[in-house]
């Protein structure tokens, strides 16, 4: 049963990711990332009651102060202070959501059978979602202007990053998983800090103005 | 000076993170002699202890502190040299720079403090990526670099310096996210063969095992490895932040980044491959990704050297040209290519950190950093206009300066290779830089001046005396170097070869 929850809110998780990244509004997208990392936290707890992983109860406390908590506090703040609730028109298109899904699944499914021969736990679905949600999280960064929405796809990408470590890595030592957080905390804070400047120099978020620096 | 090395190690870490706090909270009132003060103690400090530290690795003794996670062997004692001497020359060379940015009115006191506190936090993360033995813990640290000198390249409050610093820290974002994916799977593989958690993390275990690690794992391991730092250390095509990021910010700022923050990537890479060298295919594998991306980083960035007009940008496009040149000396191996590698990382620390602090002063006479509005300089400042030679004669490889010297031995180690056909495309690259780096040289140094002049005359032997010092340590290690120096250099190829 607990393996089917696992299993269950892997594939929630990855719907969540691509509802994140696709909608537009941006305060809508944020309280959807928060959903999306509340369904990490719920996948820490459920693997570690499944396999009976002490050190999982601790990454998910710290995972729902951090990450569900204080990393979507900070972004509001951010969209409540520029004052702009919607993202510009990402590249790609119409074609976008087919690009990112495409893309990312088979990335997904291409290194799977890599990550799970040397992963401490054989958990083939969290392991292609993480890597899923990895992929759709660069991607977004590469296709998506709005530097809100630039933020979102890093965080993102680090979720996916923290489910591979913790199905892959979960005896790695705790100073290692708090270094890797607090890195994300800084990278959100100072991206933010940047986004606020670039909002009053150009006017906008969208980043594909950013366009003096060339050749 | 310290009779317990570990105890060194630790107080070079404690040094430039105490002092980030302490400026931070020390320098207010727009007392700009408190800072300056604060910052040069630190700064002096933080050499010296780096300084005394490489002393006890250069015959190749390594030393381990915190619970293994500090390594100090003599790859980081080759890093902590570049951070201990461009740091201390860098730093000293900023108080100038960054009082002339004061009374320009370009920067207010609180940005000076924030240029400062940042410039100690950045120095302190690049000392512990390159002296940590744990995998992650090196990863953590490299992202910190870019978290910690974001501002500082960003400082100046223009769209121009907004969009460099915006680029740099999504791309090296996206770069250090598959070096981080790269790392997990280095661990997991390590764990299931070493069987301990905290053993499966350090460099030294990694290398003790390496036998016995899966090849194919490796080489997907490495190409993640070499998008994640390689984005970092701007090997192309992965450079694209560097150039805006190298010219929009500060001359000292970039002056640091060009100078060392890319070696300390490099370094990533280095370890990885040492700890992956013992396996014969993945060997060949690595020196073939390397020998790629090396030489088209070359190529590359020689096309953009030639039609740049703006001086930091030049240099910039030089920076993916020498890391290409470090990574061709690493695919060509061995004793020579290892030893050429090592040397070109601190030839090309020194003379970018010259050529950069130079342009310093190049906008302080011009108040541009455009070519096109430069000239006669040999007659307005002969002392920067010899400094500027020294900087770009080197850079364009010309002999006897320490550039050469690097440059050569990677030469000598492609024809003991037999790459005949990657040490030509190495020298016909090179020679399109010599081309486009005269060319430059001249449009500044002689002729008519064709735009303003803001200051005219030197900029003051204040601002002048680190860049002589950095100019005569180009002269010395290119015609005399120590036997100290040559020693450390041998000692860490040695780790790379020994490591087969």
């Amino acid at each position: 049963m607990e393996f089917g929850l696992i299993v269950g809110l892997s594939f929630v998780m990855a719907i969540m990711s691509f509802w994140a990244i696709e909608e537009r509004n941006l305060v809508r997208a944020t309280h959807i990332y928060t959903l999306q990392t509340l369904t990490l936290v719920g996948i820490f707890l459920a693997i570690a009651w499944e396999y009976s992983i002490g050190t999982l109860y601790i990454w998910a406390g710290t995972a729902f102060l951090t990450k569900v908590l204080l990393v979507p506090f900070l972004i509001l703040m951010l969209i409540k202070k520029i004052e702009i609730k919607h993202e510009e028109a990402p590249f790609g298109g119409l074609f976008h959501p087919f690009i990112i899904i495409g893309m990312s699944l088979s990335v997904a499914i291409l290194l799977e059978p890599i990550f799970i021969r040397f992963s401490l736990l054989k958990l083939q679905i969290p392991i292609i979602v993480s890597i899923f949600v990895f992929m759709l999280g660069i991607l977004g960064l590469v296709f998506r202007k709005s530097a809100v929405k630039q933020i979102l796809a890093y965080c993102l990408f680090e979720n996916g990053a923290h489910l591979t470590l913790a199905v892959t890595a979960y005896n790695a030592p705790e100073t290692i998983e708090i270094g890797i957080l607090t890195d994300a905390i800084f990278s959100v804070i100072i991206m933010g800090a940047l986004a606020m400047r670039f909002f009053n120099h150009f006017g906008s978020l969208d980043t594909s103005q950013a366009n003096e620096l060339k050749g | 000076m310290f009779e317990n090395i570990n105890y060194a190690i630790n107080i070079l870490l404690l040094i430039p993170f105490a002092a980030s706090l302490v400026i931070w909270f020390a320098a207010r009132g727009n007392n700009r002699v408190i800072l300056y003060t604060l910052h040069l103690i630190a700064t002096v400090a933080t050499s010296v202890v780096g300084l005394e530290c490489v002393t006890h690795v250069a015959s190749g003794n390594s030393f381990m502190s915190l619970n293994d996670f500090i390594l100090f062997d003599s790859i980081s004692g080759i890093f902590v040299l570049a951070i201990s001497v461009i740091g201390l020359l860098v730093n000293l060379y900023s108080i100038k720079y960054i009082s002339w940015e004061l009374d320009k009115g370009e920067i207010t006191f609180s940005d000076a403090r924030l240029f400062f506190t940042l410039s100690h936090v950045f120095v302190f993360t690049m000392l512990l990526s390159v002296l940590s033995n744990n995998i992650i813990l090196m990863w953590v640290a490299i992202e910190a670099t870019t978290l910690s000198s974001v501002f500082i390249v960003s400082l100046y409050k223009n769209k121009k310096a907004v969009e460099g610093g915006w680029k740099y820290v999504i791309i090296c974002s996206i770069g250090l996210a598959f070096a981080l994916y790269g790392t997990v799977l280095m661990y997991s593989s390590a764990y299931h063969i070493i069987g301990n958690a905290h053993e499966a993390m350090l460099w030294t275990s990694l290398l003790a095992h390496s036998v016995e690690f899966d090849a194919d794992l490796m080489k997907i391991i490495f190409v993640f490895i070499v998008i994640g730092y390689g984005t970092k250390a701007g090997l192309a095509p992965m450079h694209t932040w560097l150039p805006d990021a190298h010219a929009e910010g500060p001359a000292p700022a970039s002056a640091l980044l060009s100078a060392v923050l890319l070696k300390c990537a490099m370094a990533g890479i280095i370890r990885f491959y040492v700890a992956m060298n013992s396996i014969a295919e993945v060997a060949q594998f690595m020196q073939n990704i390397m020998l790629i991306v090396g030489l088209v980083s070359i190529i590359l960035a020689s096309l953009f050297i030639i039609r740049q007009r703006d001086i930091k940008r030049t240099f910039a496009y030089h920076s993916v040209e020498n890391i290409g040149i470090i990574a061709v000396a690493m695919a060509f191996g061995g004793k020579t290519g290892f030893f050429a590698m090592f040397f070109h990382i601190l030839t090309h620390s020194v003379t970018k950190a010259l050529a950069f602090c130079t342009t310093g002063n190049l906008q302080r006479i011009y108040g541009t950093r455009n070519t096109s509005g430069m000239g006669g300089l040999i007659r307005i400042a002969p002392v920067t206009a010899v400094l500027l030679a020294i900087a770009m004669f080197s850079l364009a490889g010309m002999p006897p300066l320490a550039m050469f010297t690097s440059e050569f031995y990677t030469v000598v180690a492609g024809i003991e290779g037999e790459h005949y056909l990657a040490v030509a495309l190495f020298i016909l690259g090179l020679a399109v830089v010599f081309y486009g780096l005269v060319h430059h040289f001249n449009d500044i140094v002689f002729g008519k001046v064709r735009g303003q002049i803001i200051h005219n005359g030197d900029v003051g032997i204040g601002a002048n005396l680190p860049l002589i010092a950095m100019a005569l340590i180009i002269c010395v290690i290119g015609i005399a170097p120590p036997e100290w120096f040559l020693e450390l250099l041998k000692s860490a190829a040695a780790v790379v070869v020994n490591s087969r």
